[in-house]
């Protein structure tokens, strides 16, 4: 199971999983845009309107008021689509200011009616547009007469700039001048001016300055439009990384921002999220502690060591870079960090701020790779202590996490995930109960039962978002999908369904670029599906260089199909050598899962030398360590392994026994392999029991053998979905002599065919069957 | 510098061609860079009657242009940059044209001034362009292609594309400008804002004129390397420029950068007596009397500067140091605000205003100075520093070791930062980089003398008294090397701890020396007298003679490092 961690940082611009960029105080200033809205407002308390229009109008004028700056184009087509007769209305009042001159404009304010005069009508001075109306004649007033007459050039501008680019996707309004031939001849006059000019000018430009002019959104950024942009990148950043602009184009749109205001703190803290994108340490940090001595200004009328106030920043700031180091793998940077993010806070007693660094110690001590159990057992009695659900449950989350990989009984986990469900439904925590899902998903999958892995993973992904749906976007990228993903890409591989894992690994791979956060997590599953695929197909030397790409992505796993390789391509010595440093590591870091299949390695190692005794105590080990952890998939593998040994031993009736405890569970949960090997290894017992030897034929048992037949048809079966072409040789080694004996000729002879066939093919030299499971 | 003394050696044609660029930049309206050829042309001997250089010749297009050149002139002169423009417009000769342009091109930077005034929106106050700037290019480029510019017109074209933050082509042009017309010292000093690091200096193909060495050492003092600037204008000065106030200040500078107060304040002081009247550079000067703490002649000087013009920003800086000095830091954080009013991007004043606000324990305020004083420019080392000390003193020793870093990178050989990236480290208990730290800023030439010190104390810190012993050797050594100006509370702790070394190792002679040292300090002297016993009482019981007993000793246990202790002989005060 991966950390879940990821979104365990402060996100200044975020309170309750809402990105807010807009913490400063909001002056108003009159633009072309707000201009636009007090034409709208006045054409609805002049003219008559029918009451459906009426209606859809009212309704539009909250976002229009409280929204960014639209294009005039953008603002008349919302307003079209309500009622045309006012948008048309307001586009001529528009039209008479633009075209007209600054005593138009002027008049146009005079004309508005006063909020405190118009005691009936809408524009009342309490009333929301009455209070917009009265803060635009404030702030109208307020303007010297330099200012006046900018704000009149740019609402020409704004005006005529809406016809310079007629196909931008304003469909509405061709239509709507044409009504007006005075006007559509303006305008178009004013097009050819315009783009003339430009061309003029342009040609011999450089390509960096040619930008500038062609962009759209290259136009100045009013506060509003630049606090929107922000919100929502970030946000999109959280949630759906991909529908956010690219790394590079987001970059240059804030340098832009940046140029322009470089007091726009918001602008940095988003930069070095972008940076982090990137995993790019100088800039991240860099525009991280920007960040923070900007906001320490914005914040310094506060106490130094009150909740609010720098004091607070300052806090969080330690507490951020030390996140930063963490998620860089800077350990003893992010120690240092963390320890001074806790010695202030514990000087100015905060105890949000100090929870906080107490989760991320754990978490550093985690990915350190040393025992938090207590620790972090602390974080969520504090945490429970002063209330903070989340870092509580994250606590819970972690906690369950240490204890499913050191055997913790299944019970105890489950009950304290149900009680943190509880807790996070409660709280409507959606991130947690994500991380909650994905993690029952692991469990389950370690535990071996992949059906209910498989109906968790799909609960998780079907799952509408508990998050405010907010620009279309759906919270789904996060550690909990991939995790989920790559099991869901992994149960179907193990059922043989290839193309299925391909189309999810494809998704995978277009939610997750490769450079982004949680890229590794399917770069593993997805070398992980290959590597056994080849192995399954005996494509030895195609599964090879896999592994040094795997030991990249993580080392245990790597060490591991290493001997794996090495033991299918006969260098048992290497293999073992190996297996015994991996074991010793393993035993070290108390990873069981690895632990048991590296003790199942080690005992096929030991059957090539036809060490079938010295095998068994290793696999009653294993046995003993899988049941003690509730590993049924690994339990029924140990017990395959024990009766193979069995049979070759000389003890059959035994072996069979003991297989029938595993059948079960391997037919229910195991892997396509698995079942085919099992089904395999029963039937080779059933021809022990019954009493074949390989060239003699004995007075079998024939009811016995009929059995037998049927099983080893069923392996095939499995064999075949995965063209596991060796073994399926054997099978018909074995089905052709079942049948010799049985006396079914024309049987006999199709089996030894397909067997001659699939020699024929492979040319590699049959091992002899009986030595492997 | 062979070469250039041959070149110098025709002081007479250099006055020449100053004397004539003096009158073409005037012509132009082009006042600093007449300032300065005139300043150089001064420093010279003057010419006798029929040497003086013929005026330039004087062309049919000069002819017929004249009076709308002389019309416009006026215009210009009293800053009517538009009616200059306008009047201009359509005029053939090069003289002409580059007035109108340049004219056009000041207009525009003039309303970008008064608008950022009255702005429209917050956002919209950084968003104020020179709306000329774009239209300039477009017809300075096309002339361009053509190859129909003069010297003086590529320098504007330069000008306007470095405005357009297109630096690159902004460098090929004033490279250009500079081959067509060497001796305009404005296309070097906008070249010189342009080069960034030593290697694209090199890079650059300039022309083989005497302003070129003018050049290279403004650009070496830029640059940081100070060794090469001042041998440099020495060079000049026995060149023949002696007399030149330009070259004085400028090693003056070059001093100040190396932190060698008394040769700056020196050069200063007879500045002042060639020049009683100039402001320029006099931020410098104050800033070296304020760390001398000579506040009688800061006072002077600030007086003066006052009654010579209050609303420079140079002025204004000086009183800022003044009352920083008299330790009323609301004031002086006052005046640096009034010189940053005068003109925003003046570094110094930011850097200032952030230690003004320190002093205050302003801290938020001190922050933004410091991040202001970077977004103007980024290299400048003490804005870093400050926002480190910012954070120490907020105690957040980690926080600021990146800030730190930043002002060491900037400044690799500056004791100071290394000391303070120590200090950080030993609060964060990382001693072995604080050692490392501190030996390197001993390695460098320890201003403040502190870092042999506490390379000491860590040694001692961490148990390693021979390491320990052999730093505070060196300390004493060093302080009793520059004399006993320097009053050190500490020589008698590191006395105190040789002593005891000493005695530990039974080095009995140089104990006793040490601790006879010791008593010369009231703090210490109590200690002294009693290792003096217990050295006393130790001979006596061991009554062989020293020599057998320490020979061995001395071989085996002293570390090779170790310099004999009867060095300070020499020093004794």
């Amino acid at each position: 199971m991966a950390s879940v961690h990821e979104s365990l940082y402060f996100n200044p611009m975020m309170t309750n999983g809402v990105v807010h960029a807009n913490v400063f105080g909001i002056k108003d200033w009159v633009t072309p845009y707000k201009i636009s809205v007090l034409a709208l407002l006045y054409e609805m308390t002049a003219s008559k309107i029918t009451l459906p229009e009426r209606r859809r109008l009212n309704k539009l004028i909250l976002p229009l008021q409280q929204g960014p700056d639209l294009t005039l184009g953008q603002f008349l087509q919302t307003v079209e689509e309500c009622c045309p007769q006012t948008a048309y209305a307001v586009k001529l009042r528009l039209h008479e200011m633009a075209n007209g001159e600054l005593k138009d404009m002027e008049y146009f304010f005079s004309t508005l009616p006063t909020p405190f005069t118009a005691f009936d009508s809408e524009a009342y001075k309490t009333s929301v547009v009455g209070l917009f109306m009265r803060h635009m004649l404030l702030a109208y007033n307020k303007l010297s007469f330099s200012q006046v007459y900018k704000l009149y050039k740019s609402l020409q501008h704004y005006y005529h700039s809406h016809y310079a680019k007629p196909n931008d996707g304003q469909m509405g309004l061709p239509a709507l001048v044409a009504d007006d031939s005075d006007m559509d001849l303006t305008s178009t006059e004013d097009t050819v001016g315009d783009r003339i000019g430009r061309d003029e000018m342009d040609t011999p430009l450089h390509a960096s300055e040619l930008r500038n002019d062609n962009a759209p959104s290259r136009g100045p950024l009013s506060q509003k439009q630049a606090e929107y942009f922000l919100a929502r990148q970030a946000y999109l950043l959280k949630n759906d990384e991909n529908k956010a602009l690219k790394p590079a184009a987001l970059q240059e749109e804030l340098n832009n921002m940046l140029k322009f205001n470089p007091d726009f703190a918001e602008a940095h803290y988003l930069n070095y999220l972008n940076s982090m994108r990137v995993q790019d340490i100088f800039l991240s940090a860099h525009s991280l502690l920007h960040y923070f001595d900007r906001l320490i200004l914005a914040g310094n009328e506060g106490k130094s060591n009150g909740d609010e106030g720098y004091g607070r920043s300052l806090r969080y700031a330690a507490l951020n870079l030390a996140s930063l180091h963490c998620r860089f793998g800077h350990y003893q940077q992010a120690d240092l960090a963390l320890q001074e993010a806790i010695r202030i806070a514990q000087e100015s007693n905060d105890h949000v701020c100090l929870q906080h660094c107490l989760s991320w110690l754990y978490t550093l001590e985690q990915m350190k790779g040393s025992d938090s159990t207590v620790l972090t057992e602390d974080s969520v009695k504090m945490a429970a202590h002063f209330c903070l659900p989340y870092l509580a449950s994250l606590g819970i989350q972690s906690l369950f996490q240490q204890g499913a990989t050191q055997g913790k009984t299944a019970h105890k986990l489950m009950d304290a995930l149900k009680d943190t469900d509880i807790l996070h439904w409660k709280h409507s925590l959606s991130e947690l109960i994500e991380i909650s899902l994905a993690q029952t998903t692991s469990i389950w999958r370690m535990y071996g039962k992949s059906t209910m892995a498989l109906q968790q993973a799909q609960l998780l992904l079907n799952m509408s978002s508990l998050e405010p749906v907010n620009f279309g976007v759906q919270q789904n990228n996060t550690e909990a999908f991939t995790v989920a993903l790559c099991h869901l890409a992994e149960l179907h591989a193990e059922q043989g369904l290839y193309f299925a894992v391909s189309e999810i690994l494809q998704h995978l791979k277009e939610q997750f670029p490769p450079h982004s956060l949680h890229a590794k997590l399917w770069m593993l599953c997805d070398l992980k599906i290959q590597f056994e695929r080849h192995m399954n197909e005996g494509k030895y030397h195609l599964a090879e260089p896999l592994v040094a790409a795997i030991s990249a992505l993580n080392r245990t796993e790597g060490l591991y199909r290493k001997a794996q390789v090495l033991k299918a391509l006969n260098r048992s010595t290497e293999a073992y050598s190996i297996l015994q440093r991996l074991q010793l590591h393993c035993e070290k870091t108390k990873c069981t899962e690895m632990v048991i299949r590296v003790m199942l390695a080690t005992a096929e190692l030991h059957w090539e030398s036809s060490g079938f005794s010295t095998a068994l105590p290793l696999l009653l080990q294993a046995l003993a360590l899988a049941r003690q952890h509730h590993l049924q998939s690994l339990a029924s593998e140990t017990i395959l392994h024990l009766a193979f040994s069995q049979l070759m031993l000389g003890v059959p009736e035994q072996a069979l026994n003991v297989l029938h405890e595993a059948l079960e569970p391997v037919l229910a949960h195991g892997a396509v392999i698995d079942k085919g090997r099992a089904l395999l290894l029963t039937a080779r017992c059933q021809m022990a029991v019954a009493g074949f030897r390989p060239n003699r034929q004995g007075q079998a048992d024939l009811n016995l053998a009929v059995l037998a037949v049927d099983t080893l048809k069923e392996a095939a079966a499995y064999f075949s979905r995965l063209s596991c072409k060796e073994r399926l040789r054997d099978v018909h080694y074995l089905q052709s002599q079942l049948h010799r004996s049985l006396g079914q000729i024309s049987q006999c002879n199709k089996s030894a065919m397909l067997f001659r066939l699939l020699d024929q093919e492979l040319q590699s030299p049959a091992p002899p069957v009986s030595m492997r499971l | 510098m062979a070469a250039l003394c041959c070149e110098f050696g025709d002081l007479v044609q250099i006055k020449k061609q100053l004397i004539t660029v003096i009158s073409l930049c005037k012509e132009r309206g082009l006042l600093h860079s007449g300032k300065w050829a005139s300043e150089l042309a001064f420093a010279l001997d003057p010419l006798p009657k029929d040497e003086l250089p013929p005026a330039a010749p004087f062309t049919e297009d000069d002819a017929q242009d004249l009076d709308a050149l002389t019309l416009a002139k006026s215009y210009f002169d009293l800053k009517e940059y538009d009616r200059s423009a306008y009047f201009l417009k359509g005029c053939c000769s090069q003289k002409a044209y580059f007035l109108y342009m340049y004219s056009r091109y000041l207009s525009g930077e003039k309303k970008k001034d008064d608008e950022t005034v009255d702005s429209l929106g917050p956002l919209e106050k950084g968003q104020v362009r020179n709306e000329a700037l774009r239209e300039l290019r477009v017809e300075l480029s096309k002339k361009h292609n053509a190859g129909e510019l003069d010297g003086f017109t590529l320098y504007l074209y330069g000008v306007v594309l470095r405005k357009l933050d297109l630096l690159k082509e902004a460098v090929e042009v004033f490279v250009e400008a500079i081959h067509a017309l060497p001796l305009h010292w404005g296309a070097w000093l906008e070249l010189s804002n342009l080069v960034t690091n030593i290697e694209m200096l090199k890079s650059l193909s300039l022309p083989d004129c005497w302003t070129k060495d003018f050049f290279m050492a403004h650009m070496y003092t830029e640059l940081q390397m100070i060794k090469e600037a001042l041998q440099k204008y020495q060079n000049l000065i026995e060149a023949g420029f002696s007399k030149s106030t330009y070259i004085i200040s400028q090693i003056a500078v070059a001093y100040h950068n190396i932190r060698d107060i008394d040769q700056a304040l020196a050069l200063f002081n007879e500045l002042r007596d060639q020049d009683p009247y100039r402001i320029d550079n006099m931020d410098t000067f104050s800033n070296l009397l304020y760390v001398k703490s000579m506040k009688p002649e800061l006072s002077y000087l600030a007086h003066n500067l006052v009654e010579i013009d209050k609303y420079r920003v140079e002025t204004c800086c000086v009183i800022g140091n003044y009352y920083s000095l008299r330790s009323q830091h609301e004031k002086a954080a006052l005046y640096f605000q009034r010189a940053l009013k005068l003109n925003p991007r003046c570094l110094g004043a930011w850097t200032l205003m952030g230690h003004e606000y320190m002093e205050m324990k302003n801290t938020s305020a001190a922050i933004q100075a410091y991040r202001h004083a970077i977004e103007v420019n980024k290299r400048d080392y003490r804005a870093w520093y400050g926002l480190g000390q910012t954070y120490e003193i907020l105690k957040m020793p980690f926080y600021c070791l990146y800030y730190y870093r930043k002002a060491h990178q900037l400044r690799p050989n500056d004791s100071r930062m290394l000391v303070a990236l120590g200090e950080s480290y030993e609060k964060l208990s990382q001693q072995v980089e604080g050692k490392k730290c501190y030996w390197r800023a001993y390695s460098v030439g320890d201003v403040e003398k502190m870092a042999l010190l506490k390379l000491a104390k860590l040694h001692e810190q961490l148990n390693e008294s021979d390491d320990a012993a052999q730093c505070y050797m060196l300390y004493i050594q060093d302080i009793f090397y520059c004399g006993e100006q320097l009053e050190h509370l500490e020589v008698s702790t590191a006395l105190r701890y040789l002593g005891q070394y000493y005695f530990k190792n039974k080095l009995y002679d140089e104990a006793s020396l040490c601790a006879q040292r010791c008593c010369d300090y009231n703090d210490a002297r109590e200690e002294g007298k009693a290792l003096l016993r217990q050295i006393s009482q130790v001979r006596d019981q061991i009554e062989t003679p020293s020599a057998d007993l320490f020979a061995p000793l001395s071989n085996n246990n002293t570390p090779v490092r170790r310099v004999s202790p009867l060095n300070l002989i020499s020093f004794t005060p």
